[in-house]
């Protein structure tokens, strides 16, 4: 049987690679620093596959058709379009097809009806984590999109349940593999919006201490209530929130959190603790 | 609400040839989408308050990231709409 060897979370801001020149030395390295204990930690748990929940911005999918979970089950995703992104070392990124469909089937026999992609390409939010990182050797990713861009969004308490669900598919998954879950996103922010720019520390250090306690009601009921007032982009707290279930609710610990201006992101780190 | 003539527009301009096309000849791409007299006349004085009712923001910022508006004069323009949209 497959092992849960780790849970992560990680912010994705792009302009922690396209702004990097403009930014502080200090802010660019807290960032690194940020990054590479992240990446030491995923490196250290020695997995052959890293199911990795973020949005698509827009590269997969449009408003002609916009699914709210949308599962990779393809042997190999393309790299990031975006022209800032280069420099990112993978054009393609290996995928996990047999681990991958055996989520979504577990995801059916769960009432959940996600969509299934053979083709996707992955863009900065899975790419930024993976590359600033230093994952090596990087393993078979899994890529889950949850629509957090473009409402209706799924509700908290859905993604608890998916991630909840997706410990399970791993724990029942017949194979010896070593799974990690990496969420990606926020904390808080706004893009395009009127409040562009607006960091809401206080949402974002009170939403920590509710990951870091553990108490999941606790955590859905605060995100109920705070998370339309905290920007746009801290919708992506719901990727989080999927980790948060994938742990069972168990807690994280912080690696880092700090809000950043230049890059118009409440910036945050963490790991679960699997006990 | 969002427009969808607007938003495809926005979404297709993330291809780099087009983003280039469309730099280099605004209404040479422009004629190739329906849009309502009203959405290209908004698109035309690059009218970012007016285009915000119409398109996600994370486009929207794309949108005129892609089409040279300054940052600060981004912000400006988006932050004088005053009221947050969905």
């Amino acid at each position: 049987m497959a092992e849960l060897a780790g849970v992560y979370a990680a912010s994705h801001g792009p302009m922690i690679v396209r702004n990097r020149d403009k930014l502080t030395t200090a802010e660019n390295e807290t960032l690194d620093s940020a990054f590479i204990e992240l990446g030491r930690r995923i490196t250290a748990a020695r997995l052959n596959a890293l199911v990795v929940i973020s949005p698509d911005h827009w590269v997969n999918f449009f408003i002609d058709n916009l699914p709210s979970i949308c599962v990779g089950v393809g042997e190999v995703h393309d790299g990031p379009p975006e022209p800032w992104l280069k420099a990112f070392p993978h054009r393609k990124l290996a995928g996990h097809p047999a681990l991958a469909e055996h989520i979504v089937r577990t995801a059916v026999g769960h009432d959940f009806e996600p969509s299934v992609s053979y083709k996707l390409t992955l863009d900065h939010g899975f790419c930024i984590p993976l590359w600033k990182s230093g994952i090596a050797p990087l393993p078979a990713i899994v890529p889950v999109t949850f629509n957090v861009i473009e409402p209706p969004y799924p509700t908290v308490k859905r993604c608890y349940a998916w991630g909840t669900m997706l410990a399970e598919a791993i724990a029942s998954y017949p194979g010896k593999l070593r799974v990690g879950v990496l969420a990606t996103g926020g904390l808080s922010h706004s893009i395009g919006e009127p409040d562009m720019g607006r960091i809401d520390e206080a949402f974002d250090r009170d939403c920590i201490r509710r990951f870091e306690d553990g108490d999941a009601p606790a955590l859905l009921d605060f995100l109920n209530a705070r998370l339309p007032a905290a920007g746009n982009g801290a919708s992506e707290v719901r990727n989080w929130v999927a980790a948060h279930g994938a742990a069972r609710g168990r807690g994280f610990e912080l690696i880092h959190y700090e809000p950043i201006p230049n890059v118009y992101v409440g910036c945050g780190f963490a790991s679960w603790k699997l006990g | 609400m969002r427009d969808y003539w607007l938003s495809k527009l926005f979404f297709d301009l993330q291809t780099p040839a087009i983003a280039e096309e469309y730099r280099a000849d605004r209404g040479k791409v422009l004629a190739r989408y329906p849009l309502k007299p009203e959405v290209r006349a908004a698109v035309e004085a690059d009218d970012v308050a007016g285009l915000s009712k119409l398109a996600n923001p994370y486009l929207l910022r794309f949108y005129f990231l892609m089409a040279g508006m300054p940052e600060d004069d981004f912000l400006r323009r988006i932050r004088s709409t005053g009221t947050s949209r969905g």
